[in-house]
């Protein structure tokens, strides 16, 4: 290439993938370019038959259709069109430019050979929207290796393992841990774990009640342990202990016991954790002590966001913090009104229930009360609804705008009156009903019986996938929340052809794809509540193939990740977390890669309107 | 009327019989393209010279660019850009408007050389050129120099024909408006930093293209059409 050229070079060198290419690379390739203007209005390519080209618009702009006038994408400078580098070009595709463009263009083939050294472009050029989603997405894992997720339980458990006999005395136990410096002794019968004791347990089960020392620690001992295995990240570890409430955990291997991890191995490897806040939040005594504690909240997903975590986890923690208050306020409400009349369940509906909460969101609520409730005893429920709505008001997770609350009377009803519920909404869908109930196939027990859930779900489950008509209506509520085409400039460009100056990543990126997981679960009588659980336990099934759900989680993943890292900016920035993101934000790459989501998204859409036919109903 | 598109052809063959042997000899032995071309079928060498002023008689070559141009298409890999050693002192002036320097002068071609190299790109070729006068000037001028005698180069002007655009449409011409860089803008073509010949080669190759674009023609026209009158 003559160096005069390098300002060409430059234009090509910014543009992923090609900024991945080395120098002589670029060099090649920009000698290989072929400039091309295109008046406003004409065709590209110009001529028929021409062969298989890439397109990078220096200038300009191209609007990409199916069919007559079916706008499919649009395209700026600096964008690159690979339309035609797919082995066979739709046939009813063709593109327009939609201002006086000027093109560099390069043969496909020609291309190929030049960047054969670098996967990464070859795969840009050669493959599908979801293969590119998902190297994106591994890419992403990898990135985020030195952390909490790659790191296995196996790693950090002490190697040096102090265990003892059930029968040995408490005060010969305390001397052991004393002497090896460690909080928590496993103890060993027949070469089996069949107890735990910390610190903790001789302090309250042995001193404080004034047990003797002599006592054999067997009578301290938590009998049932739960324990990690050596592979699980500390992550998976953060989570049992978040959820059983506990700080220490023996990790086993194949071979057997191989040690124990605490809480405190795991800050040692990153800062605070869910763990101390729902700690915090189980003692707290008052609703402003759980106000004060709501507010560590965003710090927590911050902190989960720096160290690489992802939906699964973030979602995870956020919403054990939410449950914990839940449970908290309940537990408050109960001690001033008395126990309840009959036993009920507390339901967390929607984002709360598929464990995909971030930061705060609205609440979304209701009480399963048993049947056996008297016409007398609403009276103290609609007190409990009352003050946990306007606890966990209070706590940030402001009112839901629908009213699907415990408060409102509907949302707190008896077995059977939520099962007529269901029953009419799946016996005789009606589009606004759907709507608004499509939130409550989304349950979960927070506090009380979870068998007064169970004996609604098993209905439901059984019910929804032989109704063709319920799954139809479904789909076509689904489906009114399209992703955009893509970015033009920075725009986003949506389906009628409009722009927005932002996007919007849980309406139009999130939401279309929890919907159809949703519609997989009840058309497959699945009981997953979350959306990776339901896209990974419909795979291969009727509904849905391996292939597409191996494609949809990608495309989850990827816009959750997008979501979270920009909720994170916000809070470090002390702004308050939301969904909106400028295209302007977005690097070329991230858009690329969206783009890439958002077709997986519109794929899948389109099978499962052709699938149920939503156009005749 | 035509006269002159029949005297290109015959006044190339005039001169081969005068042309002593060498580039200007081998330029000329090559018919030149058949002005029934269509224009989009036509090969076109974009150029562009860099020069210590613009008397052809007493400044000098600097630099040349070019690129070729067939099929509505530029070709970088047809790209080229030279740098002209000159014995003669260069303006100050003009070093700090296309940012060459005298160490870079010195490495490039001689004269002759460059002036071979030239000549055997254009055969069979049209020149391309923004206000050809300059690139068609310097070259006859150095072809006189070297050989004797000066050769016929058939020509399209990106210039000329802006101007003819805008008389035809009786508008007035503004100063400035027939510069390369505000034609380009005219045609949503991209401002280009750099300012060396063989940017400004592909600049004014790109604007041809624009030109050709926004023609209105309904097949393309013969290359008769644009080619510069002598």
């Amino acid at each position: 290439m003559e160096i005069e050229l390098q300002e060409i070079r430059d234009f090509i060198a910014a543009i992923p993938p090609f900024d991945r290419l080395t120098d002589d690379v670029l060099n090649a390739l920009t000698a290989a370019l072929s400039i091309q203007y295109v008046r406003r209005g004409g065709d590209i390519p110009a001529k028929e038959n021409a062969p298989p080209t890439l397109h990078i618009l220096r200038q300009g702009a191209i609007a990409m259709y199916s069919g007559k006038d079916n706008l499919m994408g649009m395209l700026g400078e600096g964008d690159i069109c690979t339309s035609f580098c797919a082995a066979e070009v739709m046939p009813d595709f063709y593109i327009k430019a939609t201002e006086d463009t000027l093109l560099y263009s390069i043969p496909c083939d020609e291309l190929s050979r030049l960047v054969e050294q670098d996967e990464s472009v070859l795969h840009f050029i050669r493959h599908s929207a979801a293969q590119r989603l998902k190297e994106a997405v591994s890419d992403m894992q990898e990135q985020s290796s030195s952390n909490l997720l790659h790191t296995y339980a196996g790693d950090i458990c002490r190697g040096e393992l102090i265990t003892a006999d059930p029968d040995t005395s408490i005060q010969e136990g305390a001397r052991l841990m004393s002497e090896h410096g460690v909080s928590s002794l496993i103890l060993m019968q027949d070469e089996e774990p069949v107890g735990l004791v910390t610190d903790r347990d001789i302090r309250k089960r042995c001193v404080a009640s004034g047990l003797p020392v002599s006592s054999p620690m067997r009578e301290i001992m938590t009998h049932k342990v739960t324990s990690l295995n050596a592979s699980e990240s500390l992550f998976d570890a953060l989570l049992v202990m978040t959820r059983q409430q506990v700080h220490h955990l023996p990790v086993f291997d194949d071979s057997g016991l191989k040690g124990i991890i605490t809480t405190t191995d795991i800050m040692r490897q990153e800062g605070l954790s869910a763990v101390h806040l729902t700690n915090t939040i189980r003692k707290a005594e008052s609703l402003e002590a759980l106000v004060e504690a709501s507010r560590m909240l965003p710090r927590i997903q911050l902190q989960l966001t720096n160290m690489g975590a992802d939906l699964r986890h973030v979602g995870f923690a956020v919403t054990a913090v939410t449950g914990a208050i839940t449970r908290r306020l309940i537990e408050l409400a109960e001690a001033d009104l008395g126990s309840a009349p009959v036993p009920y369940a507390w339901i967390a509906a929607g984002s709360q229930a598929r464990r995909e909460q971030t930061s705060h969101s609205d609440q979304d609520n209701g009480l399963i009360i048993s049947d056996k409730m008297q016409p007398g005893d609403d009276a103290w429920f609609e007190s409990l609804a009352r003050f946990v709505n306007d606890g966990l008001d209070a706590c940030g997770y402001v009112y839901c705008p629908g009213d699907v609350m415990a408060s409102n009377p509907k949302w707190r009803q008896t077995v059977s009156t939520w099962q007529g519920y269901f029953e009419k909404w799946i016996e005789q869908p009606e589009p606004m009903a759907l709507m608004l109930s499509s939130i409550f196939f989304d349950l979960r027990v927070i506090h009380g019986k979870e068998k007064l859930l169970n004996r609604i779900r098993r209905k439901i489950l059984r019910q929804a996938p032989k109704n063709q008509l319920f799954l139809a209506h479904m789909v076509r509520n689904a489906l009114t929340h399209r992703p955009p085409l893509g970015f033009f400039r920075d725009f986003v460009l949506v389906h009628d052809g409009q722009h927005d100056d932002t996007l919007d990543l849980k309406h139009s990126g999130l939401v279309p794809i929890i919907d159809m997981a949703r519609i997989y679960a009840l058309a497959e009588g699945l009981h997953e509540v979350g959306t990776e659980d339901r896209l990974r336990a419909a795979a291969g099934t009727p509904s849905l193939s391996k292939g597409g759900s191996a494609n949809l989680l990608d495309a989850f993943e990827f816009i959750s990740n997008l979501r979270l890292e920009h909720q994170a900016a916000q809070i470090r920035n002390g702004d308050s977390p939301d969904n909106y993101m400028s295209p302007k934000q977005l690097s070329k790459l991230e858009r690329e890669h969206l783009k890439d989501a958002f077709k997986v998204v519109q794929t899948m859409q389109s099978t499962l309107e052709m699938r149920y036919q939503t156009d005749r109903i | 009327m035509l006269s002159w598109l029949f005297n290109l052809e015959y006044k190339r063959r005039h001169l081969l019989d005068k042309a002593p042997e060498g580039p200007l000899r081998e330029y000329l032995a090559k018919p030149f393209p058949d002005r029934n071309t269509p224009i989009d079928e036509a090969l076109l060498l974009a150029m562009d010279f860099e020069t210590s002023g613009l008397d052809a008689k007493n400044d000098h070559l600097l630099s040349v660019g070019y690129v070729t141009l067939q099929n509505n298409r530029v070709s970088l890999e047809t790209a080229h850009h030279q740098i002209i050693h000159s014995k003669r002192d260069m303006s100050e002036d003009n070093v700090t408007i296309h940012h060459i320097t005298h160490d870079q002068v010195a490495e490039g071609m001689t004269l002759p050389q460059a002036v071979e190299a030239i000549l055997c790109q254009l055969q069979g070729k049209v020149l391309l050129a923004h206000h050809a006068a300059v690139e068609i000037g310097f070259l006859q001028q150095a072809c006189r120099n070297l050989y004797g005698i000066a050769p016929v180069i058939p020509a399209i002007d990106t210039m000329q024909l802006a101007r003819q655009r805008l008389e035809r449409r009786q508008q007035p011409i503004k100063a400035h408006e027939l510069r390369l860089f505000n034609l380009r803008k005219k045609y949503g073509l991209p401002r280009y930093q750099a300012h060396n010949a063989l940017m400004d080669a592909i600049a004014t190759a790109e604007l041809f293209l624009a030109q050709l674009a926004h023609g209105n023609y309904r097949k393309p026209p013969p290359l008769r059409n644009f080619l510069l009158r002598p």
